[in-house]
């Protein structure tokens, strides 16, 4: 007969095999525990109760763990127990792994935390004076079924950690990835671990402080991308550092210097000290990537337009030039194909996109407009260079989601009402507000499908000194156009239609301001049930933060760029054709 | 007014409107009728693209009319082309033109309409196609004895192909003996200038004028 182990507080009841490890049936039963320090008994994070069962002797290292957490003798490591009889067990809230839930909102989804950065606390007491074991080695047996790397740094570190943690030789060991040993610090520093997250955007950058301990993102940032200067789009920047090595170093300078601004920013208002942050995750277009890293661009520059890398391993802080610890890594989030890049990649974790169960369409709509769609199996990603007007730019009137921005427009009483961002007297109008005001305008028969401005004097006004004029609505027909073309070229290039996807996932520049039905008025996106667009704002964000808080998070996401194909536009034949017809203002499925 | 007034009226119309269909009817009527094909084409269907023109200077068409009123004028002179003998046909042709994206290049809509422009606008058009080589440029042109090559490229990268091409043609001593017209969205009169092209389009339209004027002065010895 084998044991039957009972789990509490659920009073699930399962069979055991004599001899199997607790934490282990606990994980088959669906329990998930924090074994933070891949079971090796040294963080004590997978304690539980045995409440009714063989309670065997405390080891030396469970009784200073139970010491240490304050806890009653009836406490064991599930990931040392040996089940050996019927056992009642009960797993407390603080040694579950907790989830971390992916967006704030429009998608639930969540996954577990389990960071690639994890400080561990141990003791390290001086090796028998008959067997003088090295250091690393003392370490190393710690943790078994591992080739602990190490770099000189790191080693210089841990002695320097040793001789600094008292008698019991008390440290806090920094690893990577089960891996690599980072570093080491004296003493218990095991809570002190954070990590940023960054959306690495054409037009603005955007970081997250993270507490890695706890998952919880502390503080954010954003701010203006210093590379505008060089020019508003990825084309002008690629063109500025295109065969020019001292502008394309001074791209780089610019962005790491805002980014290192941020970062001082946020670890000063918040009291964490910079060699606290070990480890960084960008996620950012190719262009901005390769901008980032100093690569060249110049395969961006022209056809076939290919990246110099995908998946790239984690690199050392100090090549990155980010103002973290030294001894920590940063993490790049990989590109798909040509331009549809990290930030997409991050997109797609952030959606959990390789467990779709069925199909869907991701569509960011900013500058570079891309699209990935899933249909089955097969991932096809493209980018529709839609250009900057969803992002206010090449409009008379047109401005960044700032206040003052005409980000609304309704019918009310037979007169378009606007909304602006603060309640500003209005300046200008974004994105979401375009959409909404040529919507209006085609309702009222102001605007023609094709385009045309019913009135002679060739405006629409807005408000105020604001209006669209007719070379504006020319702007947002072939940014429109691009974008609906990519999407009809993916669906027929994958045999599929708009109506036989599960999701249209919309990430980008608009957040959840967006009309869509005026959206599908304009034939932006397609005719389908509203309930199936789901809004994800800033989904590279939220993805490089999924991959900050999770290594498997991050491996997942670069094991899914591999399976992504790329569909060329402007190779189709069809690609004119369509994109002609798409000028037209009109709804389609 | 004579009685093929009307019909030449109704020529303009439907290339305004962008009616293949009745485009090439009418062109077949004037040829049943054995009427002059060149005043048919001079007075009927060129009246009609002009006024393309400047509908789209006033902003009321955009590309999609441009297309299909090209079309409708290359529906047009399928019909009548034939007809013409080789010196009226000469006559009526305004140059001969080579055309292209430039190297590393694939962007071709904006080349394509200018491409039909011209051909609608009475020019012999050779079309290169896209990622067009620097010295393919010019191999076609000797080849057809073109008087004009135009460039096309859409990224700023991609641009600095035009001056190549305009380089290239001085290595090979045949600078003098093609006009260059370059356009494409990155493209401005002060690059223009700069690369020593001898004309800027901004759009088809203007590119149409540009190569005209630019024909007609090397017609001019």
């Amino acid at each position: 007969m084998s044991p039957t182990l009972r789990i509490l507080p659920e009073g699930m009841s399962l069979p055991a095999a004599e001899g199997a490890v607790l934490a282990e049936v606990l994980d088959r039963a669906g329990v998930a525990l924090s074994l933070y320090c891949g079971r090796r008994g040294l963080c004590g994070k997978c304690l539980v109760e045995i409440v009714r069962g063989p309670l065997p002797a405390l080891a030396e290292d469970e009784r200073t763990l139970l010491a240490r957490r304050g806890l009653p003798p009836k406490f064991r490591l599930s990931c040392r127990y040996r089940i050996s009889a019927d056992l009642d067990v009960r797993v407390p809230e603080f040694s579950r792994l907790p989830r971390m839930p992916v967006l704030s909102r429009g998608v639930e989804g969540s996954f577990p935390l389990e960071p690639d950065v994890r400080k561990i606390r141990m003791t390290v007491p001086k090796p028998a004076l008959d067997s003088p074991v090295a250091l690393l080695d003392l370490v190393r047996a710690k943790f078994p079924q591992v080739d602990l790397g190490a770099s000189p740094d790191a080693l210089r570190a841990l002695v320097r950690a040793w001789e600094g943690g008292g008698p019991d030789g008390e440290i806090t060991a920094v690893l990577f990835a089960d891996r690599d040993l980072l570093a080491a610090e004296p003493g218990d520093t095991a809570g002190e671990v954070y990590g940023i997250a960054v959306d690495l955007g054409t037009t603005t950058l955007v970081a997250e402080l993270v507490d890695l301990a706890s998952g919880t993102v502390i503080d954010t940032a954003a701010a203006l991308n210093p590379q505008v200067k060089f020019g508003s789009d990825v084309i002008s920047r690629i063109t500025a550092a295109f065969g020019a090595t001292s502008r394309a170093a001074e791209l780089r300078d610019v962005v790491i210097a805002g980014l290192n601004e941020m970062i001082g920013g946020l670890c000063e208002r918040n009291h964490v000290p910079h060699d606290r942050v070990y480890e960084a995750v960008v996620a950012g277009n190719t262009a901005m990537n390769h901008l980032f890293l100093g690569l060249p661009v110049d395969t961006l520059a022209v056809a076939p337009y290919f990246a110099a890398f995908s998946v790239l391993p984690p690199i050392p802080v100090p090549a990155s030039g980010l103002a973290l610890n030294p001894a920590g890594r940063v993490v790049v989030a990989p590109n798909i194909k040509s331009f549809v890049g990290g930030d997409i990649s991050a997109g797609l974790a952030a959606i959990d996109a390789g467990h779709h169960p069925g199909s869907f369409l991701f569509v960011d709509l900013g500058t570079n407009g891309e699209l990935v769609l899933k249909k089955g199996a097969r991932f096809t990603a493209t980018s529709t260079a839609a250009g900057p007007a969803f992002e206010g730019m090449t409009l008379s009137c047109g401005m960044l989601a700032l206040p003052g921005a005409v980000f609304k427009a309704e019918d009310r009483d037979g007169r378009t009402v606007v909304e602006t961002i603060g309640g500003r007297p209005a300046r200008g109008v974004c994105g979401t507000g375009l959409i909404d005001l040529i919507a209006a305008a085609l309702r009222q028969g102001r605007l023609s499908p094709q385009g045309h401005i019913a009135d002679p004097s060739k405006r629409i006004p807005v408000d105020g000194p604001v209006e669209l004029t007719q070379k504006d609505i020319r702007e947002v027909q072939l940014a429109a156009a691009a974008v609906k073309t990519g999407i009809r070229m993916l669906l027929e290039a994958n045999g599929t239609a708009a109506a036989d996807l599960d999701e249209i996932y919309v990430a980008g520049a608009f957040g959840n301001y967006l009309n869509v039905a005026n959206a599908m008025a304009l034939g932006l996106l397609p005719r389908v049930p509203a309930e199936k667009i789901r809004f994800i704002g800033n989904s590279s964000l939220a993805g490089a933060r999924a991959m900050l808080l999770s290594a498997a998070e991050r491996e997942r996401c670069e094991a899914l760029v591999g399976r992504i194909d790329h569909e060329s536009l402007a190779r189709g034949a069809a690609f004119q054709a369509l994109f002609v017809e798409a000028l037209e203002f009109k709804e389609w499925s | 007014m004579d009685k093929t007034t009307p019909l030449y009226a109704r020529m303009a119309e439907a290339i305004v409107a962008g009616d293949a269909e009745t485009a090439a009817a009418l062109a077949r009527q004037a040829l049943d009728g054995r009427l002059d094909l060149q005043a048919a084409i001079e007075h009927g269907y060129i009246p009609g693209i002009r006024r393309v023109g400047e509908l789209w200077e006033s902003g009321e068409y955009f590309l999609p009319e441009l297309i299909t009123s090209a079309a409708a004028m290359k529906a047009a002179l399928a019909v009548l082309g034939p007809a013409l003998d080789a010196t009226a046909a000469a006559g009526l042709s305004r140059g001969r033109i080579v055309i292209g994206t430039i190297e590393g290049d694939i962007h071709d809509i904006g080349k394509n309409l200018v491409s039909s422009m011209l051909s609608a606008n009475g020019f012999d058009v050779v079309d290169l196609g896209a990622d067009v080589k620097i010295d393919r440029f010019i191999d076609a042109a000797v080849e057809t004895r073109a008087d004009l090559i135009c460039l096309s490229a859409l990224l700023t990268t991609t641009m600095l192909g035009q001056r190549r091409v305009i380089e290239r043609l001085r290595e090979r001593g045949l600078r003098d003996r093609f006009k260059v017209l370059v356009g494409g969205a990155p493209v401005s009169r002060a690059w223009a200038a700069e690369i020593g092209a001898d004309g800027y389009g901004e759009n088809a339209l203007a590119a149409v004028t540009q190569a005209a004027a630019l024909a007609a002065a090397r017609r001019t010895p």
